[in-house]
């Protein structure tokens, strides 16, 4: 009877042993890393072509490929539906058919239809990312452009210029920015009764420029140990902290890292690999804030469940958060039970005297393979200033002029909030030139050395920052090296 | 006579290939083509976004492969893995098989089903919940561990415990191997251990005398899967860390240094090789694990 009993017992153990953690951990929220600029993850993958030949008749099909950004959720794609069907019946000559990939396997998908020669024509929307990725492949619009007179006066020249890239030529017109800058909890800083960050540049704080030691003082005093100490204390526990002053939410990379404290490039004007001194500065900056003195979560704390598995600044339990515009949309909304029931945007600090706000910018390309170029740009004139595209990608259009209508829907979104969207245009002649998502030699590996260097940096106590950098100087040399 | 079975045995085989044609031609396709197009490719420096670049470059993948560090580190990571989870692998659903077969224990059925539950537990799933529950700050397994006076490691992202906790994932699927062995235990003719029990064999010595040599053709195919399974593990470490294969590559087995080369950098010609140089790897071991078989692997009828 006693040996039934233990069998039981032990075999109820092994049950829960083997099942038990799904019943015991938190829902499981979808991990969320932003590689690239707007996109969130759909829950499940999408794969969608519209082409239908009897309707294409004779007409010449243009293909737009949508994935390498945003445009694959069920609500974007209803609109994408629409924009396509407005323009086939505009349409005498042109039918223009769209295949929509979700972006876990978009650039994938694009590599496989390059190499078996199936091309897209039109593609987009697509960042920095997804244009180095296939770089060699996007064409130089600059004769499209002037054979067919279009403006390019509305867009800011700096940005357009951004995209007229050394040996390949203009490869896109702006169609979206996404300037960044500090979203700050409202309610942890009244909590803590300290004032709220400034919203103009050059405006101090406190008394005190409004510079990295300044961020860094302020937010020692907004992270907060689960017995209320906050990291000022002599009593602060560093193992249970439970409300942090300050992350970099979706920036953690070195590039990202070190554009805080000035643009600047890993590879210098005679094509070796360098690690820039104020990026140095910045990796140790950030380090020391979260494995010495504790004001920034490291990956373990973001990870966590109480930090909204990654997405620390929408758990509620984060004082400030710098990151792009584009993270308005993983903020809940109070009317969807966020639990950042009060929020507003700052300016970045400054680093010696000088301010550096990192841009995301998207846009539409054309591929170099594409059989009917002049087709192609009548669409892309179409797709690149199309409002219902804008708004249901939830990007700040490039255009001026339209950008106004963009902030009214972000306000309806999260309203009663109110939040100072000025200060997200202002921060857009704080741009970063060169820009941190900037292309390097062999960049796909180069990228993924400096992804690496980034889950190091994030996840190990103990480290020399120093040399560590030179670590990945040496990688980073060896990939520029190899021959493609 | 002799033509008429001839003819006969011609159309029944004509008959079995046309009901078999179906997975012929999607073996063909869907398997064989692609596989003799990716040997093919080994000996190319195939890259998918630039696909008016290829050049026939002869064993110039195979002699990277060959002092490739990544390479190298991704073989170490993988053996280490195998060390560890291989054991496990057998010895748990051995337990458990031995568990569920015991006279003694009540609501068989239901421990059965218990026990396999996880099995259907989709993989991603299951890698994103123990992602979790093996936080060092928010997990359960490192709060338990708190609560004990223990320091909980950090399971994920401590280079040191990044196989350890994989491993202790893998016993999430142990439900497959658990069913046959337990099949395996059933078919243990009990007249054996009646004639132990009358010359006074104890529990031990009736398991690893009787139990053990008896089931050891189960033992030694779970131990072939499982062993084929570590080679080709991916998917939990790669839903874990995503592309980085985690801190100081902790997490680079073979197939996520295969998938990057594929996937992140498009180097099909190289990643073609690797996914060649696996499979030999792979024959070689099972070669030598079948080899072994014939020291300690029990075949009741004489013959495999």
């Amino acid at each position: 009877m006693f040996k039934r009993a233990v069998l039981t017992w032990g075999a109820t153990l092994l049950v829960l042993a083997l099942t038990g953690s799904n019943a015991l951990s938190a829902p499981v929220a979808q991990t969320q890393t932003f590689a690239q600029t707007t996109v969130a993850p759909t829950q499940t993958p999408v794969s969608l072509n519209t082409f239908d030949p009897a309707a294409a008749g004779g007409r010449t099909v243009v293909k737009w490929y949508v994935g390498l950004g945003t445009g694959a959720n069920p609500t974007q794609i209803e609109v994408e539906r629409k924009v396509v069907d407005d323009f086939n019946k505009s349409q005498q000559s042109i039918y223009l058919t769209m295949q929509i990939v979700d972006n876990t396997v978009a650039s994938q998908t694009l590599a496989t239809q390059l190499a078996a020669g199936n091309v897209p024509d039109v593609v987009g929307p697509v960042g920095t990312v997804g244009r180095a990725t296939f770089a060699g492949n996007w064409m130089d619009l600059t004769d499209l452009i002037q054979a067919n007179n279009f403006d390019l006066s509305p867009y800011e020249p700096s940005v357009v210029q951004s995209y007229n890239l050394p040996g390949e030529g203009l490869i896109g017109i702006p169609f979206a920015v996404f300037p960044s800058f500090v979203y700050f909890n409202k309610d942890l800083f009244d909590e803590a009764g300290l004032p709220y960050p400034p919203q103009n540049f050059g405006e101090t704080y406190m008394g005190k420029e409004w510079n990295f030691e300044t961020l860094r003082d302020l937010s020692k005093r907004l992270t907060v140990d689960d017995k209320g100490n906050d990291a000022t204390s002599a009593d602060f526990a560093p193992d249970h902290i439970i409300q942090f002053g300050f992350d970099l939410q979706y920036r953690t990379g070195p590039r990202e890292m070190g554009t805080t404290w000035g643009a600047n490039r890993l590879i210098d004007n005679e094509g070796r690999a360098t690690i820039p001194a104020n990026w140095l500065a910045s990796w140790n900056f950030y380090y020391d804030a979260m494995f010495k003195d504790h004001w920034m979560p490291n990956d373990a704390y973001r990870n966590s469940d109480l930090f909204g598995k990654g997405s620390v600044f929408n758990s509620g339990n984060l004082a400030m958060a710098y990151t792009h515009l584009w993270y308005t949309g993983s903020i809940d909304p109070p009317s969807k039970g966020g639990k950042v029931k009060n929020w507003d945007i700052a300016v970045i600090p400054s680093y010696q005297g000088t301010t550096t706000a990192a841009l995301h910018a998207d846009t539409f390309g054309i591929m170099k393979a594409s059989q009917h170029p002049n087709e192609d740009f009548q669409v892309y004139k179409y797709l690149i200033t199309n409002k219902d595209l804008l708004t249901v990608y939830g990007a700040m259009p490039a255009i001026k002029s339209m950008q106004s209508d963009f902030f009214g829907g972000l306000d309806q979104k999260f309203a009663p909030v109110k939040v100072n969207w000025q200060v997200a245009i202002n921060s857009l002649a704080y741009n970063d030139v060169p820009n941190h998502e900037e292309g390097l030699p062999n960049f796909l590996k180069a990228r993924q050395a400096t992804t690496d260097f980034q889950t190091l940096v994030n996840t190990t106590p103990g480290l020399d920052i120093n040399a560590e950098a030179q670590r990945l100087r040496a990688t980073l040399q060896g990939i520029y090296d190899e021959k493609r | 006579m002799r033509l008429m079975g001839t003819s006969w045995a011609r159309r029944e085989s004509t008959w079995g290939l046309l009901f078999l044609a179906p997975w012929i031609i999607g073996f063909v396709l869907f398997f064989g083509g692609p596989m003799l197009v990716s040997l093919g490719a080994s000996f190319t420096d195939l890259v998918l976004v630039r696909p008016g670049e290829v050049h026939f470059i002869g064993l110039g993948n195979w002699a990277r492969l060959a002092g490739d560090p990544l390479v190298i580190k991704s073989l170490l990571v993988t053996g280490n893995f195998l060390l560890i989870a291989v054991p496990i692998a057998l010895a748990l659903p051995l337990l458990m098989a031995v568990l569920l077969n015991s006279t003694r224990l009540v609501a068989k059925p239901l421990f059965r089903s218990l026990f396999f539950l996880p099995v259907l537990i989709p993989g991603v799933a299951g890698a994103i919940i123990w992602k979790g529950v093996l936080n060092v700050h928010t997990g359960w397994v490192d709060l338990a561990l708190t609560g004990l006076g223990l320091p909980g490691p950090d399971w994920v992202n401590d280079p040191q415990w990044v196989i350890p906790a994989l491993s202790l994932i893998g016993t999430w699927s142990v439900g497959n191997a658990m069913v046959i062995m337990l099949a395996g235990l059933q078919n243990v003719p009990t007249e054996l251990y009646d004639a132990a029990k009358v010359d006074g064999a104890n529990a031990f010595y009736r398991f690893f005398k009787i139990t053990i040599p008896m089931i050891s053709p189960v033992i030694f195919y779970n131990l072939v899967l499982a062993t084929i399974a570590a080679f080709q593990y991916f998917l939990t470490a790669y839903v874990i860390y995503q592309n980085t294969a985690g801190p100081n590559n902790a997490a680079l087995f073979y197939m996520m240094n295969l998938y990057k080369e594929a996937f992140v950098y498009y180097n099909m010609g190289y990643a073609s090789a690797l996914a060649w140089g696996l499979f030999i790897v792979g024959l070689a071991i099972t070669i030598g694990l079948f080899a072994g078989a014939r020291r300690w692997v029990y075949y009741a009828a004489g013959d495999r």
